[in-house]
């Protein structure tokens, strides 16, 4: 069983509708209370930095994730919401991965927004397993997530090289959307849920 | 083979110019330090720094941060070394080599009396082509001299390495003229090659022509090279009930007019992204509608948005909760532009599209509303650039000129808008052949080329198209 956090404004169906294809049993919980023990957790984020952290305060997420066990992926947002500060809104975020999340400059458009290639840094990471290198996958972004360089496992060139997947521990976080980006997106969705 | 970025310097800022036309010059960076040092954290290891100003003048310009520079990292300079002195003073002071280009005709005795001093793995010489003509003066003046000729008095100066510039193809990013490379590769020195390297194809190609080296420019800055972000292909479905309009015409698809089936079609045979506008859209509908969306949303799983009669929040709402990725809006923008201010609020820029219909009037463009029926005295450029600041993620832009012409997108409507927002642009209206999604993404930049009846009757396919773009260095998922 996959819980799959809902905010209020992520897309939490897009994400249920591709485990729903995987054959993967999942639910959708909107409080901390909610929580079962040994389940993984996906936390799919849209929308803005700053409302999103409230929200996770106030069902008490914010309290409780840091001291999971669980494998936990967080997707767009909700990998950036791992970082200890977002520049978007300028807001303290959960602090679990040391690094900063910073808008995109340069020579780019900002959002990002389309098929990118993720350069695998650690091809033995169970993520990734069966994943080609520089697979393309679906993004959609205007920051990104700036971190220690000891846990990115995947980097995309957007105007500058950036984590485009991050894992410290069992906290896995990727910039793009899985559940978007075709057969590639449900191979590491899958890989995901796979993990012990 | 060794791919050697290039750093451009006038007045003392990295900069780039087209087929080397001074009027053409491009800024984009201050420090061109910070620039190498950038190459250097990539891996490249060998830089080419011209000293644009230099060559044009005829005596170096920007030594000082060329000197910096080689403290750095290993480079070659060039641009407006005519004398001795200057070259000693480059080679003596940390760089690797000179590149030595009008010098080589005007003062032969230059290029020998530095590879007597500093032997001939110090000097490389410059030839820029420009029509089989070579050209000299930082491409300014044409030569009289042949090239066979020139080669065989390079031999007897003992160079042993020649750098061929196309200049045709310089800043262009439209990929390497090969009959050129044939035509210089295996003359008897080491070769490098620059001017029009685009993309990875290039440099496999060139390393088959055996040529030791390459020179890339623009393509670092802006290109291909510069970030892999594929531009997308569109297919757009109209919808009417609940059912797709407009022939369609596969074969193997159970129900052709079903939006579901189409879309699973779509998203296996290589389509980026999906676009479901429902022309018919009113209140007494919308429910089909967002049944049909949440259908789509579970048999797919690539993006999709979706427009038609969206006028107020809570359409965006259940249009996203229903599963779309992205919503269009048009007539409704237009005429409460404020909405969208609040709806990229609420939802984010990410999921904010916003569709044009304008139509060429007396020079300009001017938006029509409902349906293209509608003319309103809106300017389309000025519109596109109000979107963006009231936070739209996106355009679409259509042409009421061009739509079912099959005669090409509007590309300077296109270029107009792609060059005053720094949002995506999907270009939308007139696309009949593979060319016409070329020149969309090469005359006018955009970001996304969408149509509708030229996939749907199958006259161009998505995996062709996108075989055709993937030659032409334009970078697509595949």
């Amino acid at each position: 069983m996959i819980q799959i956090i809902d905010y209020g404004a992520g897309n939490t169906q897009s994400v249920l509708n591709a485990l729903k294809q995987l054959d993967i049993e999942a639910e959708v919980i909107s409080s901390a209370r909610e929580l079962a023990d040994g389940c993984k957790l996906i936390f799919p984020g849209v929308g803005a930095a700053s409302s999103t952290m409230e929200v996770l305060k106030k069902s008490f997420f914010a309290d409780v994730i840091p001291y999971l066990k669980s494998p936990f992926l967080g997707i767009c947002l909700g990998m950036q919401l791992l970082s200890d500060f977002s520049e978007e809104g300028g807001v303290k975020c959960l602090g679990i991965l040391e690094g900063k999340v910073k808008k995109f400059s340069g020579n780019v458009k900002v959002p990002q927004i389309g098929w990118n290639k993720v350069k695998i840094v650690n091809s033995c990471d169970p993520l990734f397993c069966g994943i080609e290198d520089d697979s393309y996958f679906y993004f959609v972004n205007s920051y990104y997530f700036d971190t220690d360089p000891e846990y990115v496992i995947g980097k995309t060139n957007y105007g500058c090289e950036f984590a485009s997947a991050v894992r410290k521990n069992n906290f896995y976080g990727v910039q793009f959307h899985p559940e978007k980006s075709g057969e590639v997106g449900l191979k590491l969705l899958n890989n995901f849920c796979k993990l012990c | 083979m060794l791919i050697v970025p290039a750093i451009d310097i006038i007045g003392g800022k990295c900069v780039r110019l087209t087929k080397g036309d001074y009027s053409t010059v491009k800024e984009y960076f201050e420090d061109p330090l910070a620039v190498a040092l950038k190459f250097r954290d990539k891996g490249f290891s060998f830089l080419h720094v011209i000293d644009l100003e230099g060559a044009g003048n005829g005596y170096l310009v920007n030594s000082d941060i060329i000197l910096r520079i080689a403290k750095e990292i290993d480079i070659q300079v060039g641009g407006g070394i005519r004398k001795y002195e200057d070259a000693a003073k480059l080679l003596n002071e940390g760089v690797k080599k000179v590149v030595i280009g009008t010098s080589v005709f005007e003062n032969p005795l230059l290029v020998r009396d530095l590879i007597r001093d500093f032997g001939s793995d110090r000097v490389i010489v410059s030839i820029d082509i420009k029509n089989e003509e070579i050209m000299t003066r930082g491409w300014k003046e044409n030569s009289s001299f042949r090239l066979e000729k020139v080669l065989e008095e390079l031999k007897s100066l003992g160079v042993v390495e020649v750098i061929f510039t196309d200049i045709e193809r310089d800043g262009m990013l439209d990929g390497v003229n090969f009959e050129f490379v044939r035509k210089v590769a295996g003359c008897g020195f080491k070769v490098m090659i620059a001017g029009g390297v685009s993309c990875e194809s290039d440099i496999e190609k060139l390393s088959e022509f055996g040529v030791d080296g390459c020179v890339v420019g623009k393509a670092f800055y802006e290109g291909f090279l510069a970030n892999n972000l594929a531009k997308r292909i569109v297919p757009c479905m109209d919808i009417k009930n609940g059912r797709v309009v407009k022939g369609i015409n596969f074969t193997g698809l159970k129900d052709a007019g079903d939006p579901v089936e189409l879309g699973k079609y779509y998203s296996a045979n290589g389509a980026d992204e999906l676009i479901f506008l429902d022309i018919m859209a009113t209140c007494e509908r919308r429910e089909t509608l967002y049944d049909l969306v949440r259908r789509i949303a579970e048999n797919i799983n690539i993006p999709f948005t979706v427009g038609g009669g969206v006028t107020s929040l809570s359409d965006i709402r259940t249009l996203l909760k229903s599963g779309a990725d992205k919503v269009s809006i048009g007539s409704f923008a237009i005429k409460n532009p404020d909405f969208i201010k609040e709806a990229s609020r609420q939802f984010g820029s990410q999921c904010i599209v916003i569709s044009l219909d304008p139509k060429r009037i007396s020079g300009r463009w001017k938006l029509f509303v409902n349906g293209g029926r509608v003319e309103t005295e809106v300017d389309a450029v000025e519109f596109a650039k109000q979107m963006e600041e009231y936070g739209a993620g996106e355009l679409l832009i259509n042409s009421l000129d061009r739509d079912g012409m099959k005669n090409g997108y509007d590309l300077e409507l296109l270029k107009a808008i792609t060059d005053s927002v720094n949002i995506p642009v999907i270009a939308s209206s007139g696309a009949g052949t593979k060319e016409d999604f070329l020149e969309a993404f090469r005359a006018a930049n955009v970001d996304a080329v969408l149509a509708a009846s030229l996939f749907h009757y199958g006259e161009v396919t998505i995996p062709e198209l996108k075989k055709y773009l993937n030659q032409k260095c334009i970078i697509v998922r595949i």
